[in-house]
């Protein structure tokens, strides 16, 4: 089904270019609106009473003296609001009632005349509570004996295809099957077995999440949030309060100060809603510190991961089986959709005939995990591509090699059933391995290579509309609810809406996501916007170009057929020079009262019945990574020498924001491998802030090649797929491999910290020293009696 | 409240400021200059970065009352008559840009490295946006366009330079 010849055939004006991005001024300028610059006349300040307890009874909830503190306007707690909101599970209050479930809960809030008033009286707010037994860890929280987090599971509702097992702590358990996995495994002439895990990791964009919520006497609520998705988000609300979804007003800010997945759901909107919902014709904000950032945003889900593979000795894989664990906190948020992402791809991007994989989501007593850059794709390729080159090393096969002779390609069939299509998986393996010259160019003493490559869904079937406006003089505003929070989807819709219609690309606006006035999107997540929103804009801009044809055929007596739009100018395509402006046409139809209105959406069509996040997708992200590292075998420390990161993007619509977008991934792959990770002693948490959990600086990034393959799509807009969500995936696999291959210790465990690498060496070390006792000279030197 | 004296990008300011206030909160609540943002208040992001006498500060951790007399430039002042400075022009052309938070505080990490030393080496750029935390970009397009006006400085001519 890939369409190769797409980008042969056609010429474009504004695809495939990279103009200036059409917000790059107004931010570089300061002038760019966030949300922490929009203030309302009688605009309330609230703040969060927080719980201290991982997990206890709230036995009583006193706020008399809050309440008449002065500049007060009001307090609320769970009891005021006492409904249950969440996506595909709905476990989550607004406030906690009756107990609380992770340390940083919201117990209370309050609304005053200025912060620093809030923020004092939470102190005046006495609460009660009963410890109550916790359970951090997945694999003992699954345990019969584990204290229960929730014990009406069984009770909440929840989107199809979620299964939560009631009396556990299992919120979601994903399972899949292809082929005989028992079968498989006894064909086999070894097995190898692995676990790996993850830890936690945040976001950390740059602006922290805000609500601003006004709700009136008559129920009718507008929310000003960083929110990544206006209508998922008017629906979350809407079922929660029971209210029409007409009444529920969802304005994104202009801008949005970066997202990777955090910003979706009820987070600071949770809390300034409780407060409206309580005190009325208010605009009542919510902003975040960055310390709650960590304590009560989101993170990454922590996981466990259990891989056994067969082989026979030639190379060839008889069966995999994955057991899969995702901690996703005190409450679900993405949790069951991520673990059944995580089931989906848990096996690779490789063409096995007996795969077996479950997953399960499990409650823990820890901030909430939700979605964030790869969905759990991190977490997943971590381990089997780590796996992959553990299983290459004892059949001492060449890991690149390995993988390219099972990566799937077009025909195959996926572990879910689907038949694979438009895989340009392949081709990033093997440009990552000509630039790196893989097996020519050694790097020398204690240096190394490693490559890892991934697969992640898109989430399948959903939906996308769009209007295109065209003005009295030609410009053109796009309606769309795609929300800009840095990916460059303004720029790369309008570049649509200009080569669709035929005018010059910074004609074209888009304008800022309203419910009541920019059209349905599911959402601005799972790199689903350049395709589904592309398709919606392209769609709309495709109307609009008929119609303005339509009027300019009628003016010059002519077919429609017979004219075409570039520039902005209607010409006949046998006669460029006579042409009208699109402003003339309108003008001569209507004088100076006219517009066309264009009107596009786009839902993939699957040839399998409709699911809520279906196992078969209308694309994959499929990228790979290949680093170099230098590895000090005194510090245990890692110098990334380079790493070369290659995304099958379908078409290249922008490739200036490919390469951002490459770039950018690698930096958050690189924290997530190296140091990123919340430190707790018990139920505390040591580390919640930017100054004792580290991001990359300027300073830690190596030199980065990004390499951009076009594997067309034949449903893409121009052959497009998508970018953004994966561009981190593979890199930590990568750089493990890479370790590894520089001074032979298989790291299994994330973030790889120098200590980690370090006892590695020392284990490595004694085994040697045990081995020459031994007088065994055959594996001196290798721990896992590979290459090395 | 105490009396203070300040220029702000050019204009001579007295405002009264609690003993308490922040810089940040006195240029973005009571001058309406927005383009310093608040995205840790502990300096560790450097989003609230502007320059104080040459020198850039984390105006999130400098007390307002220790500014008197003292001179800040802030983003709205590196483009006073709606012209760009060249790092603004840069940050555009080399795609340096993505969710914007924290492209005012790098951008002035950028114009005191530059106003103070107009060569610097690419280790020198880096040192002085480490300071600058950014999670979109990966930092490299923001290093090109710091170099490519530090470049111009030394008569090298980089144009636009899109990969």
């Amino acid at each position: 089904m890939a369409n190769t010849d797409l980008d042969s055939v056609e010429q474009y004006d504004a695809i495939g270019t990279s103009p200036d991005r059409s917000d790059a001024k107004s931010k570089a300028t300061g002038r760019a609106v966030f949300i922490e610059d929009m203030h309302f006349r009688g605009m309330l300040y609230g703040k969060v009473l927080r719980s201290k307890f991982a997990h206890a009874r709230i036995l009583s909830i006193d706020t008399a003296r809050a309440e008449k503190m002065p500049g007060v306007r009001g307090v609320v707690t769970g009891a005021d609001i006492p409904v249950l909101h969440g996506e595909a599970l709905k476990d989550d209050c607004f406030l906690a009632r009756d107990k609380v479930r992770y340390r940083g809960e919201g117990v209370a809030a309050v609304a005053a005349v200025d912060e620093e008033t809030a923020e004092e009286a939470l102190s005046l707010i006495d609460v009660c509570y009963e410890e109550l037994p916790a359970v951090f860890d997945p694999e003992e929280a699954i345990k019969p004996e584990a204290p229960l987090i929730h014990e009406q599971l069984g009770a909440y509702r929840h989107a199809p295809g979620i299964e939560p097992i009631s009396g556990t702590n299992i919120c979601n358990y994903f399972h899949l099957e292809k082929g005989d996995v028992d079968k498989g495994f006894a064909e086999a002439d070894l097995i190898i077995e692995d676990k790996f895990t993850t830890g936690m990791q945040q976001h950390c964009t740059l602006e922290t999440h805000c609500g601003i919520c006004l709700i009136d006497d008559d129920n009718r609520l507008t929310l000003w949030a960083t929110n990544d998705s206006p209508y998922r988000t008017r629906k979350e609300i809407a079922d929660a309060l029971k209210i029409p979804q007409i009444n529920v007003r969802v304005i994104c800010a202009p801008y949005i100060g970066g997202n990777f997945g955090g910003k979706g759901g009820l987070k600071a909107e949770a809390a300034a809603i409780a407060l409206a919902w309580k005190i009325r014709n208010k605009p009542i904000r919510v902003l975040f510190t960055r310390e709650e950032e960590f304590t009560s945003a989101i993170v990454r889900h922590p996981s466990v991961i259990y891989l056994k593979t067969g082989v026979k000795k030639d190379g060839a894989i008889t069966a995999r089986a994955v057991r899969m664990y995702f901690a996703t906190g005190a409450y679900a948020e993405k949790g069951p959709t991520i673990t059944r992402f995580g089931g989906v791809s848990g096996a690779g991007p490789y063409n096995i005939p007996n795969v077996k994989i479950e997953a399960s989501c499990v409650y823990t007593n820890r901030q909430l995990s939700g979605a964030m850059r790869g969905y759990s794709g991190p977490q997943a390729a971590w381990a089997y591509e780590s796996h992959m080159d553990n299983v290459a090393c004892k059949l001492g096969i060449d890991p690149l090699e390995f993988r390219l002779r099972h990566v799937y390609t077009d025909g195959d069939t996926h572990a879910s059933g689907q038949e694979i299509y438009s895989e340009g998986l392949k081709e990033c393996l093997e440009k990552i391995g000509e630039r790196m010259e893989w097996g020519k160019k050694s790097l020398g003493r204690n240096r190394g290579k490693g490559v890892a490559c991934m697969e992640r869904a898109v989430k399948t079937p959903f939906g996308s509309a769009a209007f295109v406006k065209v003005n009295e003089d030609g410009t053109v505003d796009l309606l769309s609810s795609t929300t800009e929070v840095g990916q460059g989807a303004d720029t790369v819709l309008c570049q649509i809406v200009a080569e669709e219609l035929g005018v010059p690309f910074d004609w074209v606006k888009k304008a800022t996501p309203d419910t009541s006035t920019t059209p349905y999107d599911t959402s601005t997540t799972s790199s689903r916007s350049t395709f589904h929103m592309g398709n919606a804009a392209k769609a709309a801009a495709a109307d609009a170009k008929g119609q303005i044809l339509k009027l300019a055929a009628e003016l010059l007596k002519t077919n429609a057929d017979d004219l075409a739009i570039k520039g902005g100018n209607v010409y006949l395509k046998d006669n460029g020079g006579s042409s009208l402006s699109i402003a003339q046409v309108l003008g001569k139809h209507f004088g100076h009262s006219a517009t066309v209105l264009g009107r596009g959406f786009y839902y993939p069509h699957l040839e399998v019945p409709v699911e809520y996040f279906s196992t078969h997708m209308i694309f994959w992200l499929l990228g790979a990574h290949g680093v170099e590292v230098e590895v000090n075998r005194q510090t245990g420390e890692v110098k990334i020498l380079k790493v070369y990161a290659a995304m099958d993007v379908g078409k290249a619509l922008h490739p200036s924001n490919c390469t951002a977008q490459l770039e950018g991934g690698v930096s958050m792959g690189l924290g997530f491998a190296l140091y990123e990770n919340f430190i707790f002693r018990g139920g505390d948490f040591l580390n919640p802030s930017l100054l004792d959990y580290k991001i990359p600086t300027a300073l830690e990034m190596p030199e980065i090649e990004p390499i951009i393959v076009e594997c067309a799509h034949e449903e893409g807009p121009y052959g497009a797929k998508g970018i953004g969500e994966t561009t981190n995936v593979s890199l930590p696999p990568a750089l493990a491999n890479a370790i590894y291959d520089a001074v032979g210790v298989r790291i299994h465990e994330l973030p790889i910290t120098p200590e980690k690498i370090l006892y590695a060496l020392k284990q490595v070390s004694e085994k040697k020293t045990q081995q020459r006792a031994d007088a065994d000279p055959a594996t001196v030197g290798n721990p896992f009696g590979g290459k090395k | 409240m105490k009396t203070i004296m300040l220029t702000v990008n050019g204009e001579a300011y007295e405002l009264a400021v609690a003993p308490n206030d922040m810089l940040l909160d006195v240029i973005r609540d009571k001058l309406d200059l927005t383009g310093a943002k608040k995205g840790c208040d502990t300096g560790a992001c450097g989003a609230c970065t502007v320059i104080m006498d040459g020198e850039p500060i984390l105006s999130c951790m400098t007390l307002a009352v220790r500014c008197h007399g003292r001179e800040i430039t802030t983003i709205e002042g590196l483009a006073p008559r709606g012209e760009l400075h060249p790092l603004q022009q840069a940050a555009i052309d080399h795609n340096a840009v993505q969710c914007g938070f924290c492209t005012p505080g790098w951008l002035l990490s950028a114009k005191a490295l530059l106003d103070g030393n107009p060569h610097p080496s690419q280790e020198e750029v880096r040192t002085a946006i480490a300071g600058n935390l950014c999670r979109c970009t990966g930092y490299k397009k923001i290093e090109d366009a710091i170099s490519a006006v530090a470049g111009r400085n030394q008569g090298v001519v980089k144009g636009k330079n899109r990969d």
